[in-house]
């Protein structure tokens, strides 16, 4: 059996993820912060990179949700596994790289695009437990675009 | 971009997440009746349990769960279709991994997974309920197959 994760912990990290996310946006639309904005933007990417390589329970979020938020809680009612999320994290990261290419070909807002993509996509997970990633995994096999 | 621009874009698209998680919330879990629908084969749906190959259906109803391997709601249904099957002998609950059975998935219109269809005693298709069955549901639907 794949590896059982507390399913409260990837909703913790996908809302500090949201959060990151929507700051983002607003820094990246002007340009006396958009600097700013690329910063946090290349940090939410880089959180990506690290969730989808690494895996949630030893991403950094993980790490704290387990620390300081999971004592204070009861136990799950139920674990998920692990593997979801974790695409899901990757799927994040596609967004975010596609944002980089959108921006280096000199889009103008093409950080802000991909950042509000990656925002819904967040939000759904951390405010309706609905993970958008791991339906678009489901949807590609069944379009035979991966195996 | 001025301030208020700014904000009224991040709130859009919060407004944009809130909206689709609503209709998600609202649509999921729930069961659309199926008319004129078809008798499951069984020897093609190639189902296993407890080890042995499924070969009849359950007296009163059946709970054909399609699953996935990358699926965040598809343990914690099995689970509760599980123990509606074991409350009652007449019920039967098969789960069918659909990951690599893309015919089947064709056949049957599976968008999502997890993806319940109910079947009668003779194996017949009478409703499906796509996402994470809701409990009212459930017993609603197991009440309207009373012999």
């Amino acid at each position: 059996m794949a590896q059982q994760i507390d399913p409260r912990g990837s909703r913790f990290g996908a809302a500090i993820t949201s959060t990151l996310l929507a700051i983002s946006v607003f820094l990246l639309l002007d340009s006396t912060t958009f600097s700013i904005g690329a910063g946090v933007f290349t940090f939410v990417t880089l959180s990506f990179a690290f969730g989808a390589v690494f895996g949630l329970s030893n991403h950094p979020y993980g790490l704290v949700f387990k620390k300081f938020v999971r004592p204070r809680l009861a136990a799950p009612e139920q674990l998920e596994d692990a593997t979801p999320p974790r695409f899901a994290q990757a799927v994040g990261l596609f967004v975010a790289l596609i944002g980089w290419v959108l921006q280096l070909s000199g889009v103008e807002f093409g950080f802000a695009i991909a950042a509000g993509a990656a925002f819904v996509a967040a939000f759904l997970n951390a405010a309706f437990n609905y993970c958008l990633g791991c339906q678009i995994f489901f949807g590609l096999k069944r379009l035979k675009v991966i195996r | 971009m001025s301030t208020e621009l700014r904000l009224l874009a991040v709130a859009g698209i919060v407004l944009i997440a809130v909206l689709l998680g609503l209709i998600w919330k609202l649509t999921t879990g729930r069961a659309r009746l199926i008319r004129d629908g078809k008798q499951v084969d069984l020897g093609e749906l190639g189902a296993v349990k407890n080890g042995q190959p499924v070969v009849e259906f359950g007296e009163r109803l059946t709970f054909l769960q399609f699953s996935s391997e990358v699926c965040s709601q598809c343990v914690q249904t099995a689970r509760i279709l599980g123990e509606l099957e074991s409350q009652s002998d007449d019920v039967l609950h098969i789960e069918v991994d659909i990951t690599n059975r893309l015919d089947l998935a064709n056949k049957y219109q599976v968008l999502q997974t997890p993806t319940t269809l109910i079947l009668d005693r003779r194996g017949v298709v009478k409703s499906r309920i796509g996402g994470a069955p809701k409990s009212s549901t459930l017993e609603t639907e197991i009440g309207s197959f009373q012999i």
